[in-house]
């Protein structure tokens, strides 16, 4: 990143950096929770028993407060594209105003038409359009993922324009622009990242309780379900969805996938670099730990393949802060195949039935669950230092994106904002999130509904 | 293809006016009509699981205009800088002291989340007012369609204007009393007891307000913009938009008179719809009207994007209005009558 401190450029970069990081926190998790509250509705619907619907009662409350902060935090996102990068709605808004605008048109209205009816209205609901209100939910929170990744993708990866005669974008084919393979490969890597989120959550959730020995019912839901889906959604982040995006920057962006991997140097039976620090200056990694010819193989599929070096281009065209991207990247790499391990002897432990009972995996499992939020942010800053020093790949550039007539004087003004309210936000969302935890999921309801079944005594126990 | 749009896209911010207005209003309200905490929880609940719904049409309207208007997008976000981020730091407060002032069954906590939020609504009201006033003023656009705006400068309406002046500070003013009228007249549809009783005292004496301030309005635009009624008489939506407004007119007074309450509550939303209306047809085809040099401003058919890309966008945007709306009819349905803070209300502890 260019950080000459005068630059208004850098400066809305870094709202921008800022209030997009801080909103992603939010919708990673809805986007994975929708599936489980989705999933144990459907539960309670085949089966009657009233545990699925107590677990959807707890998790729809973190569920709102999450999502009321993805909203609010949001919807700054939208508005921010014409208040600090005016030069760039001018220059392509005919194009990603298309996705921007179906997002809203389409998923917005959906997701936020049932989440006050998921959160607040089983009573008026019934348990049938209860549940169809979670499907709509889960759908418009992942459809508005994909209108999004769209957008990015073509920041990415440039298809389905073509430049008018006043030298602005506008759209060629719709159908070219939504079907981008690049945001196919985005989407599917993004999502499974999501849902990594939401399992490792619930998991640290559900072992939590276990490790405290309360709602022990609730708590054997959690860590089932969280493993489960944690194992296969960590699988899928890496296989196939992360390695067709590494394969896919590789073809298109050659000179990012160098700089990810530290290669200042082309050649073939490149390898992967485990440990070892970017010395740009230099143009070497130093203390190097090497793979050899795995980068080859991953990002072309054999040894032998040629990857391309820094050095065969330009310094200017070298993303512009190669540090950043360079940890970024293996940072997530490394992250990943953590999950993977962990998320495997997880479900190991819970085939043989000992899960419940191995209090350092437990232990783990519930201390574990920031890191999926780290490497879901490390892995946007990836795609997004990646990119530079293209707001749209090739085509225009980040230096003649922002808005002219802003200050920095305003720009600094919103930021420092913008920091404090988020601060305040994020202790507020913790505190809250905290205490719903620490209350725990109520199970009263389960009691009630069997009361007329089960004995004074049988009650005292399910309590 | 671009006047249909421009329909199409002060449409959207007409449908969230109407929408988001009346939380607006109920949550100024709320200060003076609800005493207890029950009755505070009641105001809450009658906005309570819709508020998010209705701000999404603020982020459908905005990225419709990126869409088909994205010169004006640029030139016009860049140029309100302070004022849009205020209005989005007050959605924050707004939304989070709706979502977290449930949470927690404390009299501090709720009290302090109270005041954020009835604080919050209100400025919301004055804000987007005022943001009315300069559209219907201008900005000071140059040649290349760029402006920048401070808060205020010498608070004329000519030339380097601030974006508060005498005159967006009166919209400021009829926008808070009306959309506190608004939010009254809903209110009044979905409490009972005390809270209902009170707010029907309020609506009926902030619409009583809004006649004379109306009339101010009308006669201060004349002032500020002499040209806009000269072009405003031959423009039919013109003429459709007053129409609406002395129906609606009609219906809300007899609908207040008789006690029925949906009635008055349809005819405030149609009443905001049909002001908006006349303003926006008003201005037509300019969008961004310019103080420095009237021929800088930006018209609608300066700022809009290709013909292709309206195109493409015309095949999509009923699809997604006709699943909006119906997901309207379910939700509207669903929700229906009075508010019950027993069956509505987050359960807390």
């Amino acid at each position: 990143m260019n950080s000459n401190l005068s630059d208004p450029a850098f400066w809305s970069r870094f709202q921008f950096g800022f209030t997009l990081t801080y909103h992603y926190l939010f919708p990673q998790l809805t986007m994975g929770l929708a599936w489980f509250l989705v999933y144990w509705k459907w539960r309670a619907l085949k089966t009657g028993d009233e545990k699925y619907n107590d677990a959807v009662r707890f998790w729809a409350k973190i569920f709102g407060l999450n999502f009321a902060v993805g909203v609010v935090t949001g919807i700054p996102m939208e508005f921010q594209f014409g208040t600090n990068w005016a030069g760039f709605s001018r220059y392509a808004g005919g194009v990603i105003g298309q996705t921007l605008a179906m997002e809203g048109m389409f998923a917005f209205f959906l997701e936020s038409a049932f989440v006050g009816a998921l959160i607040w209205g089983e009573k008026r609901l019934g348990p049938r359009h209860h549940f169809l209100a979670a499907v709509g939910v889960a759908l418009g929170s992942w459809l508005s993922g994909y209108f999004i990744l769209v957008t990015n993708a073509f920041m990415q990866h440039p298809v389905g324009y073509k430049v008018e005669a006043d030298g602005l974008l506008g759209i060629s084919s719709l159908s070219l622009y939504l079907l981008n393979p690049w945001a196919w490969v985005e989407f599917a890597h993004n999502q499974m990242a999501a849902l990594v989120t939401g399992s490792f959550v619930v998991t640290a959730v559900g072992a939590f309780y276990a490790l405290r020995q309360v709602h022990s019912n609730q708590s054997r839901l959690y860590l089932r379900a969280g493993t489960c889906a944690g194992l296969i959604a960590s699988l899928l982040v890496a296989f196939p969805t992360g390695d067709q995006q590494a394969k896919m920057v590789g073809r298109h962006q050659p000179v990012s996938l160098a700089a990810m991997e530290g290669k200042f140097q082309g050649g073939s039976l490149a390898g992967v670099a485990m440990i070892g620090q970017p010395n740009v200056a230099a143009r070497r990694l130093e203390n190097p730990i090497e793979v050899p010819g795995a980068l080859s193989f991953l990002a072309y599929g054999t040894f032998q393949s040629y990857v391309h070096g820094l050095d065969e281009y330009p310094v200017d065209a070298w993303p512009d802060n190669v540090e950043l991207l360079y940890y970024s990247f293996h940072l997530m790499i490394t992250l990943g195949s953590i999950f993977i391990v962990l998320m495997a002897y997880a479900n190991f432990q819970s085939w043989r039935g000992r899960l419940q009972s191995s209090t350092w995996l437990l232990w783990v499992l519930m201390l574990a669950f920031p890191f999926p939020y780290i490497a879901n942010t490390v892995g946007w800053m990836t795609a997004e230092l990646g990119r530079q020093p293209w707001l749209a790949y090739g085509l225009f550039h980040t230096r003649d994106g922002y808005s002219k007539v802003v200050s920095n004087g305003n720009t600094i003004f919103t930021l420092i904002g913008f920091i404090g309210l988020y601060f305040v936000l994020g202790l507020l969302f913790l505190f809250l999130i905290g205490r719903e935890i620490a209350h725990g999921p109520d199970e009263e309801a389960a009691i009630d509904s069997r009361a007329e079944v089960i004995t004074a005594g049988a009650k005292e126990q399910l309590a | 293809m671009i006047a249909t749009w421009y329909v199409i896209v002060s449409l959207m911010l007409i449908i969230y006016v109407v929408l988001d207005g009346r939380n607006f209003g109920a949550g100024m309200l709320h200060a003076v009509v609800a005493k207890t905490p029950e009755e505070r929880r009641q105001v809450i609940a009658a906005i309570g699981p819709l508020w998010s719904w209705h701000e999404v049409w603020l982020v459908g309207f905005g990225g419709t205009l990126v869409a088909v208007f994205p010169k004006l997008m640029a030139s016009a976000f860049a140029g309100y800088y302070l004022a849009l981020f205020l209005i989005l730091w007050c959605l924050i407060l707004r939304g989070v002291s709706i979502e977290v002032g449930g949470h927690i069954n404390d009299r501090l906590w709720q009290a302090y989340w109270d005041f954020v939020f009835v604080f919050s609504n209100f400025l919301l009201a004055v804000l987007f007012g005022a943001a009315a006033g300069n559209v219907a003023r201008g900005v000071p656009l140059d040649a290349n369609g760029d402006f920048s705006m401070a808060f205020f400068t010498n608070f004329s309406v000519r030339g380097q204007v601030g974006l508060l002046d005498w005159y967006t500070v009166s919209v400021a003013i009829f926008a808070f009393v009306l959309l506190a009228a608004h939010g009254g007249t809903y209110l009044v549809l979905k409490t009972e007891g005390p809270v209902h009783d009170r707010s029907a005292t309020y609506a009926r004496y902030l619409w009583l307000a809004v006649v004379p301030l109306f009339g101010a309005i009308s006669l201060e635009s004349w002032v500020v913009r002499p040209d806009l009624p000269g072009r405003a008489i031959y423009n039919p939506l013109c003429w459709l938009g007053l129409l609406v407004v002395i129906a609606s007119t009609t219906t809300l007074i007899s609908g207040l008179r008789t006690g029925r309450e949906l009635r008055a509550f349809l005819a405030s939303n149609f009443l905001l719809a049909g002001l908006l209306i006349t303003g926006g047809a008003a201005i037509f085809p300019v969008m961004l009207y310019s103080t420095l040099s009237p021929q800088d401003s930006l018209t609608a058919y300066a700022v809009a994007a290709s013909h292709k890309s309206l195109l493409i966008a015309s095949i999509w945007w009923p699809i997604g209005f006709a699943l909006a709306t119906t997901y309207f009819v379910f939700i509207s349905r669903r929700y229906a009558g009075k508010v019950s803070v027993k069956r509505d209300n987050q359960g807390f502890y």
